[in-house]
Formats: structure tokens, sequence, C-alpha cells
């Protein structure tokens, strides 16, 4: 493909692009999805395309194309130029500049074990159906539904520091749920373990089928569950609860391009400051969160962004304090930074990168054998909560309410009878330092969140979360029950 | 960009290559120019253009499906072949109701309009600049995105249906923020001479300098004035929960409730297909004609949304989505609402609505860009966001009054609501 970027880049740097790289994504896409006892979707898409990102005179211009060959790369490139022409007609105060980066070539290939296209689509249909005809099996459950996804993502970037990048990333989405109806009331329970970057052997492991009547029996305990407890109390939240958690009021909260205001008319800004690095209590003392875009299996772990940064990792929140923020190769120069720390990627060819949330997660409590058990000792009246469920946050990322996927009266320090409709409510650095107490490393596990929803027009993207079981204390709880 | 008889060549030429097989194809293209602006620049400027086709072969009760943007002879063979690949290994799938024959659609109203087509960044950005210059007047920083839309659809299979259609849409977002409050603008039409960008930086600029330096108020039940672009948030989960079969295996607030008064009177939400500002598709699901539709009239629920297979098995007609969706409003003004409160909040925006109880339909929300305290017909002053835990039910069953309504997307056309006993339940400082 470089006879074709080497078009692109010497026409950019013909016209004057102080910055241009040509990103050339092929992605490869396998999904079923059954509901009920009926197949609804065996399937397959190819998508193929490029574009062409210049900065010239500090503005942007990006133009993508499905056409390839060089005259259609020198008309996509020349229209990027003329593009970012039109954009320094409302310029920025300071016109954008890159942060420096050192120039790369490599290939590289994500851990994929077994090809999932290799799969038999019937042997996909097949494990779903079987999961759904469980629960389907199980007392008043009505509606059961599984959707198996598999990503196999290609990229060629290559840019006007001299990298050339030739990447590739395997991604594996599986999810099952069901509806129990009983008592007047409806409620769900499924796979909450998210996505991992993986092949097929990521759904050998979690074996779905194992777990599938246990989750259709909890949507029933739902069901006949007292509703919430109201009042100030403790929470016990299990990993991929948190994973939900931390993205919101966490991970949004440190992205750069959002605290400078460039989201402002959409996904909002951010109560974070650039001049809180290093200042601001973020959470208690035992609150760690580490930025790992080598994090093996995450969904965020690309090798390179799209600027053509080479991935690392780095604390976003040590001993509680505020110690980074997610930035790109854009808005790292804007605060003084040198160096982008690799958060700028793109859902596609026709997208332009863009700051996104990079793997981020709690790192386990420092005591090996605080187990979750120890947690909810020590918990007189309070909430365990487990999976996702409602969630929501301000857009400055302040006031959130989260839900669950199945909860837990603790009373004198024991589990005592299943609860449903419980929600929270709290601000976020409120909530992150009520954190007293967080289970040991064997303890910890991650979550692949798929759907991160961010940009204009909207762009979906893929990082990980995880974290131990970990206890809050003295929050609202079941204020949104009227 | 192809003709619309060129698409049909197009997708008759793939129907061929799979012949004698059932085949289905659907056609997709789409050409988008995107320009987003933020503390009053231009911060990403896009331009592109995608066609798509997806193959469906059917065998009998089992389906496969392929899709590719690579649209020479010898990748659509190759789609054909592992589309008709995933069909024989597919399971049979019980509930598959095959393809559709030829369909009777409705005389579409002009829904493509060539300036959007031709509409280039340069005017974008000097549209943007109409936003940005006005913020700037006051002191204040813009952000947004304009966005200029042109996409053809199609459908077309073996049994002879055959549909095609285009359609335009620029929509217009601008949120300026003050020091101590944000304001937004917008404008969405088919077509670009339709747009306003006047009154887009106007409402964006004038309800920021109304948002600055809000008051404190406590979260409590308050009857409220949500502008249409509020009650499009809320109304959207609503028309999400009525699917026929999900009411009738109990798991919404619909389930039973055909033909029950579930709302105020003055309640009527119907899929209209008449209404020139909001332009109807002829074409929904599996290729079925869109057609009107009574979903609420006067607070009665009228009707679901059946697809094909729920429909024959309980008997009804399948829709072919409900889009687009009016909301009957009354012959006032949001000002007029305003002026008959006696003391409540007014609500420009809304923000990160989310399922707090699917069953019951119960929601949670945050408002933005406003909340203003209106007494004794007046607005006193503006008042903090704050979070909120209700039901789009009982809003449209305590509603007051309400204003004409407008379009607010392609899709959408819904008045000012002035409901009483909205429940807020939190605060932020969140400006």
């Amino acid at each position: 493909m470089k006879e074709f970027t080497d078009v692109a880049l010497n026409a950019a740097k013909e016209a004057g692009a102080a910055f241009a790289d040509m990103r050339i994504v092929e992605e490869r896409q396998n999904r079923v999805y059954v509901e009920r006892k009926s197949l609804k979707l065996i399937d397959e898409t190819e998508s193929w395309g490029y574009a062409v990102r210049v900065l010239v005179d500090g503005a942007w211009g990006f133009a993508s194309n499905t056409r390839l060959d060089k005259d259609e790369v020198a008309k996509t490139t020349k229209r990027a130029i003329a593009i970012a022409k039109a954009s320094t007609k409302v310029p920025k105060d300071i016109p954008a500049v890159m942060a420096p980066e050192a120039k790369y070539t490599d290939t590289r290939v994500g851990p994929c074990e077994i090809d999932p296209f290799a799969i038999p689509n019937k042997e996909k249909a097949e494990l779903l159906l079987n999961c759904t005809n469980i629960m389907l099996d199980q007392p008043n459950i009505v509606m059961a539904w599984g959707f198996l996804q598999f990503i196999k993502m290609h990229r060629i970037i290559a840019n006007s520091d001299g990298s050339y990048l030739d990447l590739t990333n395997y991604f594996a989405n599986p999810m099952l749920s069901c509806h129990a109806v009983d008592a007047g009331e409806a409620q769900t329970r499924g796979f909450q373990g998210g996505a991992k970057q993986a092949g097929w052997e990521f759904i050998k492991q979690i074996a779905l089928e194992a777990s599938a009547k246990k989750w259709a029996e909890e949507a029933l305990i739902k069901c006949r569950a007292e509703d919430t407890p109201r009042g100030i109390m403790d929470l016990v939240l299990d990993p991929m609860h948190l994973s939900l958690t931390m993205h919101e009021s966490v991970g949004h909260p440190t992205e750069l391009d959002r605290i400078l205001g460039w989201e402002a008319n959409m996904a909002g800004r951010s109560f974070v400051k650039p001049e809180m690095v290093g200042k601001y209590k973020y959470g208690s003392d035992i609150v760690n969160f580490t930025a790992n875009n080598l994090l093996e299996g995450g969904l965020g772990s690309w090798f390179y962004d799209d600027d053509g940064v080479k991935l690392y990792s780095f604390p976003m929140v040590k001993d509680g304090m505020l110690a980074n923020l997610g930035c790109t190769r854009e808005t790292a120069p804007i605060i003084g930074w040198e160096k982008s720390n690799g958060c700028c990627r793109s859902d596609g060819f026709d997208h332009p990168p863009i700051n996104r949330i990079p793997n981020l997660y709690m790192e386990p409590g420092t005591d090996d054998n605080l187990s979750p058990e120890d947690l909810i000792a020590g918990v007189d009246r309070g909430v365990y909560i487990e999976g996702m469920g409602s969630f929501s946050i301000d857009q400055m990322r302040n006031n959130f309410q989260f839900g669950g996927d199945m909860f837990w009266m603790i009373e004198g320090g024991k589990l005592t009878k299943p609860l449903k409709k419980v929600t929270y409510q709290a601000q976020t650095t409120q909530f992150w330092n009520s954190c007293d107490a967080i289970a040991g490393k064997k303890w910890w596990q991650s979550h692949g969140v798929m759907n991160c929803g961010k940009g204009e027009p909207m762009q979906v993207m893929r990082m990980t979360h995880g974290a131990s079981w970990t206890r809050f204390r003295n929050i609202a709880v079941g204020g949104a029950q009227i | 960009m192809r003709t619309k008889q060129e698409v049909k060549k197009l997708t008759e030429k793939i129907i061929g290559f799979a012949s004698p097989q059932t085949a289905q194809v659907y056609y997709s293209w789409e050409k988008t120019i995107a320009t987003r602006f933020g503390e009053n620049a231009i911060t990403q400027n896009m331009a592109g253009e995608s066609e798509q086709i997806r193959i469906e072969i059917f065998d009998g009760k089992k389906k496969g499906s392929f899709a590719t943007n690579k649209v020479d002879n010898k990748s659509l063979k190759r789609a054909i072949e592992l589309a008709a690949k995933m069909s024989q290994d597919a399971p049979e799938d019980p509930e598959s109701m095959g393809i559709l024959g030829p369909q009777e659609y409705l005389e579409p109203l002009e829904r493509f309009f060539n300036d959007v087509v031709e509409l280039s960044p340069e005017q974008i950005a000097a549209d943007a600049k109409v936003v940005v210059d006005s913020a700037k007047a006051k002191g204040f920083r813009a952000s947004g995105l304009f966005e200029a839309n042109a996409s053809i659809e199609a459908i077309a299979n073996s049994k002879g249906l055959f549909a095609v259609e285009d359609g335009t849409n620029v929509n217009y977002s601008a949120t300026v923020h003050g020091p101590a409050g944000s304001g937004k603008g917008f404008d969405n039409q088919s077509s670009y001479a339709k747009i306003d960008i006047r009154k887009v930086a106007d409402m964006a600029v004038g309800n920021a300098e109304m948002a600055q330096n809000p008051a404190d108020i406590e979260p409590e039940d308050y009857t409220v004035i949500f502008e249409p672009l509020a009650v499009a948030e809320i109304l959207g989960f609503l028309v999400w929960n009525l699917k026929a079969r999900d009411a009738d295996e109990g798991t919404t607030v619909f389930a039973g409730k055909v033909g029950q008064k579930m709302f105020s009177d003055k309640v009527d939400i119907s899929v209209v297909t008449d209404d020139p500002e909001l332009p109807a598709p002829t074409f929904g699901r599996d290729g079925l004609p869109i057609k009107p539709k009574k979903i609420v009239e006067k607070g009665v629920l009228k009707g679901l949304n059946y697809d094909r297979f729920w429909a024959a098995k309980t008997g009804n007609q399948p829709d072919a989505g409900l889009f687009p969706i009016v909301m009957k409003g009354e012959d006032k003004s949001v000002e007029d609402l305003i002026k008959s409160c006696k003391r409540g909040l007014l609500v420009k925006n809304m923000w990160y609505l989310r399922y707090v109880d699917h069953k019951e339909l119960l929601l949670t929300g945050m408002t933005r860009d406003g909340v203003f305290l209106v007494e004794d017909g007046k607005i006193v002053r503006p008042v903090k966001n704050m979070r909120w835990n209700e039901s789009p039910i009982v809003f449209l069953n305590n509603i007051v009054a309400m204003s004409r309504p407008e379009r607010i997307d392609g899709y959408t056309k819904l008045p000012g609501i002035m409901s009483e006993g909205f429940t807020f339940s939190s605060k932020t400082e969140s400006l």
C-alpha cells in the first residue's frame, strides 16, 4: 500500500501540510443474533476504505474514500487540503500543532488463538440457541436473547513523520440476557463479562451455557425481590459494575479534548482542569487508576494509536491524586505537555480520530488476602451490586446515578436477601473518596466495553476496564424510586 | 452518486447473479460533510461518501447475509457465495417470514434537495463563523456540529419487490457557553435553503445569556415546561417501547394497554406521511410500505409496532416501523405556556437519559443548557441543573398545555409541553 500512501503524503507536503497521514482500514465483522428460539441473524460485513488527514495553516482537513488508485488518492488528498483551508475561516487562537513522535515501521498482530471466522456459523448459532433454550425452559422466562460479534480490524497508518504501521487486532464480543415476568414485574439478568481482544477461545473460556440457567433463575429472583431500600448506606461493588462506574466518572472526565471544551456541544465537558494534575484529590488514598494500553486482551491495546503514537502504560490516579490525563498529539501541546500518551482513536476509515478513553482500570488492594466476603463482613447495612444496569451522569461528569444487574441486601456483615430496582447517586469525587477497601489481586477482573459513544458524528469505541471488589461508605441509595 | 434507475439496475444485476437462489438486496449510499467547532474554532472538518450492498440469501427457513462496500462484479459474486454458504450452514429459523412480493407505496414527498449535495465546506465554515462571531461578541464560547447528509436507500428481491428513495438532511446544532451557563441553538431541515443560521446563532447565544449565574434550587416535584428538544429526548423512550410482542409478553409498560386510556386527553401521537415539513420515507422494515398510523388518540393507546412474524401470529397488520412520528400540539407558543404557568421550571434541553425501571418505563436524566424558574407567568431567574427520575407515562398524563409542534429531526415533530408533578431528585453544580 506504500505506493498509495506516498501519493497522499507527497501531495500533502507539496501543499504545505505541517502534518499528514493516510489511514487505510479494513474491517471484517461476523455477527450471530438469536432472539427467543429464533435465529434472527447470521451475517458477515466487510468494509474497506481510507482517509487522508492534513494539518494546513494550523487547521484540519479530513477526506475519506473507498476507491483506491493513485488518482483517487490524489483527489482525496486535494479534498482534505481544501477542507483544511475552509477550516482556517474559523481559526484557533493558537494554530494546531502535533506533539513530536518517533518514526516507527512495524507490523503487529493482536491476540487470537482460534480464528473466529474459521468457526462454522452453525456452531455459533447452536451455542446461542442452546443458551436461550436453557433460559426459556426456566419458569417465567418469556424472552432470552444472545449475540456473538467478532471483528478483525486491519489498519495501515502512514504519516508525515515517516511512520508506516501495519496493525491487526481481533475482538470477540459475547452477550446473553433473559427477561423474567412474575408478580407484575419484569426483570432481566445475563452475562456481564464484556468483550475481549481475542478469538473464539474467549467464547470457549466463558462457557455461557454453564451459567445460562443461573442467570434465568436470578432474573426470576429479582422479580420476587423486595424493592430497593432508601437512605445513606454502604456499597460493595463487583468488578463488572465498577467498570461502568469508572468509565463514566474517571475515564471520560480525564479526556483532554473534553476538558478543553471541544466536546461541549454533545458529549459535554469535564469538572477536571489541567492544573489539577498532581494536586487534586480524586479518590481516597487507596484508589489507584492505571491507563494501560498494553493490557493483554484489552480492547484498547492497539499497539499504536491513530496518531501513530506507540502505546504504553501510565498512572491516571496515584494514591488518590489525579496524576494524568488522556491526550492526543494535538491536545497535549495545548496544555504544555511535550508528548501524547496515545489516546487518539477513530472507529473507522471514514471518521477522524479523536481523544478517547484508554484501557483504564482500578488497581487491586494491597492486601492480597482481603476478599469480597471480608468487604461485606465490614458492612452493617448496605447493598452488594453485581453487573451493570441503569447509568447516567451529567455533562461535566459530577452528578451520577447507577443501577446494576443483581442486588443483595447486606445486614450485619452478611448478604440477607435479594433486592430489585436499586440505584445509588453520588458526586464523582465524593464517591471515589468514600472508597475504604479494595479486595486483593486474585479478585481482580477485567471488562471490555464495546460501545463507548462520543464525538460528532457519533463514533463508537472500545476499551477495557477492570477492578477487584470494592467498598464505598455512606452513599445515597434508592432515591430514583418515585 | 448513482441515479435511482442505476441503483435499480445494480440490484437487478445482483439478483441475477444470485439466481436461481432466493435473494434480497439492500443498497445504501451516503455522502456526509460535517464541520465541528469548539471554543470558537473549527476543530474537525470532514467529508466522505460510502456505498454498501447487503445480500441476503434464503434457503427455505434458513438465511445468510453478507455486506460489502466493494461493488465490482467479482466482489458481489463473492458476497453472494458467502451469504449462500451462511444460509446453508444456518439452523432453520422457525419465525422466518421469507421475502415479500411487490408492494404499493405512497406517493413520495420531496425529500431530496440538490443544495445539500452541493453544500461546500467553505459555506459550512461561513455558517459556523456566524455562530462563533455572535458568541465572541458576548465574550462567550461556541461549539457545535454543522452536518449535511445525502443518501439513497433501496431494497430489491427475487420476488420482484423494489423500492428506492433518496433523502437529504441538514442538521445545525450549536452550544454557547458563557462563564456560568450555556445555551443551545439548532435547526434541522431537508433542504439547506430552509436553514436559518441567524436563528441558530441567536437561539444559542440568547439562551446562553439567559442561563448565566443560575441560582440554587431544591430538587422536588415541579410543574415543568419542556421545549420541543427536551420533549424529543423523553418521548423517544416511549416510542422505542411500543413493540407489540414485548407488550404481549409482559415486559413493557404497554402490556395489555391497547384500547386503554394511559395519557391526558390532549395526547395524540401518530405516524404521519403527508407533512411536507417532515417528508416521510416510503418504505421500512423488509420493504413494507410506510403508512399513516394512530398510536395514541385522546390519551388512549391505539396501536403498537408489529413485526411480520408477530403480526401474522396475532392477526394484525405488520408495520414498516413507527416513523415519522408527530405529536399534535395546541395553537400556542412556548411563551404562551410560560405566561400561563403559576410556578414551574422551563427546561431547554436534556442529557443522558436512561432506564431506571424498564417495565415501568421509569427514566432518569439531567437537565442541560438552561433551566429557568417561572413564577406568575414570567421567567424569574436561571436555576442550576438537576437530576430527574420520572416516567414519560406520568409526564404525558399530567399535561396542562402544549405549544405548536416543531421539526426536531427528519423523523420527529413535537410540541413543547407543560406538565405537572415532574420529579427532580438531586442537584449538581455542573453548568
